[in-house]
């Protein structure tokens, strides 16, 4: 359970993923940070935990394959990418708070709960008969996940304002990078999925 | 090529008519209006928007084989307007359907037309009339779908209380999410079926 744990924990990659969604909260106050990435936590979990009862009922009855799920997380974190490359400057300045917080998507899904994610989880519990063993599994990854984001906010008091500025930029071309690996490993799947 | 099931078509339909997403505007438009006298709009507004859906539905069926438009094309059509409907419904643009809404009681606009059948549902079902043979497959989803929609939007101040505003858009946003992942699978079908024409 452990290991599980510990693999749910690595896909998720709260870590790695922090400076980006500190890019993507950082016009909010500090306070409202912390709870903005609480419940995008929360709301990963409830992604998480309900992929892996019906996940697979779920993507049968609409006929979804793997590899749509792969690639529309890879299309989604992709529009997000390009929204953090090229700010639009002038509307920024003109309204300060027309930039609206984060919901849902993207930190939930695709950047945490995102596709690699749920594809793991729907394996395993197809592998693993023991249903409680993999939630608890979920649950104790979510451990260290949350305590990893409420933490995050306090990263940018070391970078200050330019350095999230920048942050920002560099974060979108990392996702974007991620955001293509997606999209091209959806779009393997779906080659190897016309040879069958 | 195999048609659709009723259960995606019907799916589709309800996501891209949005009620979550429209409760908000529902109950702004429904202000200083008795609940009787709502329920008796809300069911006149759904009944238009069923007959445009019907009207749009055998058009559909008609227009494309005039055109002479293949099924490759408009499988990869829907799947990609599909897509563009889930990503407006995930980034919201502040100059939307539903921000400057109209006073009064509605009659037709904007209820009826375009926020439960809008532009885009209306094309949808167009191009789901051409890839779905089945006559009775395309209307039981549409009943199913308008049905669905009632009882969300009749249900409406119920939904809000108990859900929260914050709740209803984590809802419409999980509705975008799975609109997203059936036109990405829309899309493949349709180039999976145009890779087979060689």
């Amino acid at each position: 359970m452990l290991s599980l744990a510990l693999t749910f924990f690595l896909v998720a990659n709260p870590i790695g993923n922090s400076p980006a969604m500190i890019a993507l909260v950082k016009d909010c106050e500090f306070s409202r940070q912390k709870i903005i990435l609480l419940r995008e936590a929360i709301f990963a979990l409830l992604l998480a935990l309900f992929f892996q009862y019906f996940g697979e009922f779920f993507l049968d009855g609409l006929s979804i394959k793997d590899y749509a799920v792969m690639a529309s997380g890879g299309l989604l974190l992709f529009i997000v990418a390009l929204g953090m490359i090229f700010v639009n400057r002038s509307s920024e300045d003109s309204v300060a708070s027309t930039r609206k917080e984060p919901f849902f998507v993207p930190i939930a899904t695709p950047i945490i709960s995102g596709p690699g994610l749920l594809a793991i989880i729907m394996l395993k519990s197809r592998l693993e008969n023991n249903n409680i063993k993999i939630t608890m599994a979920i649950l104790l990854a979510w451990v260290g996940v949350i305590a990893v984001l409420t933490t995050a906010p306090y990263l940018q008091k070391f970078l200050g304002k330019r350095g999230l500025v920048a942050l920002e930029q560099i974060m979108g071309l990392i996702l974007a990078l991620m955001s293509i690996d997606m999209i091209v490993n959806g779009t393997s799947l779906f080659i190897k999925s016309l040879h069958s | 090529m195999s048609g659709l099931s009723l259960l995606s078509v019907s799916v589709v339909l309800f996501l891209i008519m949005d009620p979550i997403g429209n409760i908000a505007a529902y109950l702004t438009l429904m202000q200083g209006i008795t609940p009787a006298r709502r329920a008796l709009i809300l069911f006149r507004e759904i009944a238009i928007a069923f007959t445009a859906m019907l009207l749009f539905n055998y058009l559909g069926e008609y227009i494309f084989t005039l055109l002479g438009i293949s099924e490759v094309a408009v499988r990869i059509a829907s799947g990609v307007i599909l897509f563009l409907i889930a990503i407006k419904i995930l980034f919201p643009s502040a100059n939307g359907l539903r921000s400057n809404l109209p006073k009064g009681e509605p009659f037709i606009i904007p209820l009826a037309i375009p926020l439960i059948a809008g532009p885009s549902l209306l094309a949808t079902i167009m191009l789901y009339a051409r890839m779905e043979s089945s006559e009775l497959i395309m209307l039981g989803a549409i009943v199913i779908a308008t049905l669905s929609t009632f009882v969300v939007l009749l249900l409406a101040p119920y939904l809000q209380r108990f859900l929260g505003n914050n709740g209803l858009l984590a809802l419409e946003k999980l509705m975008g999410m799975i609109l997203v992942l059936m036109a990405v699978q829309r899309f493949a079908e349709g180039i999976k079926q145009f890779i087979k024409t060689f």
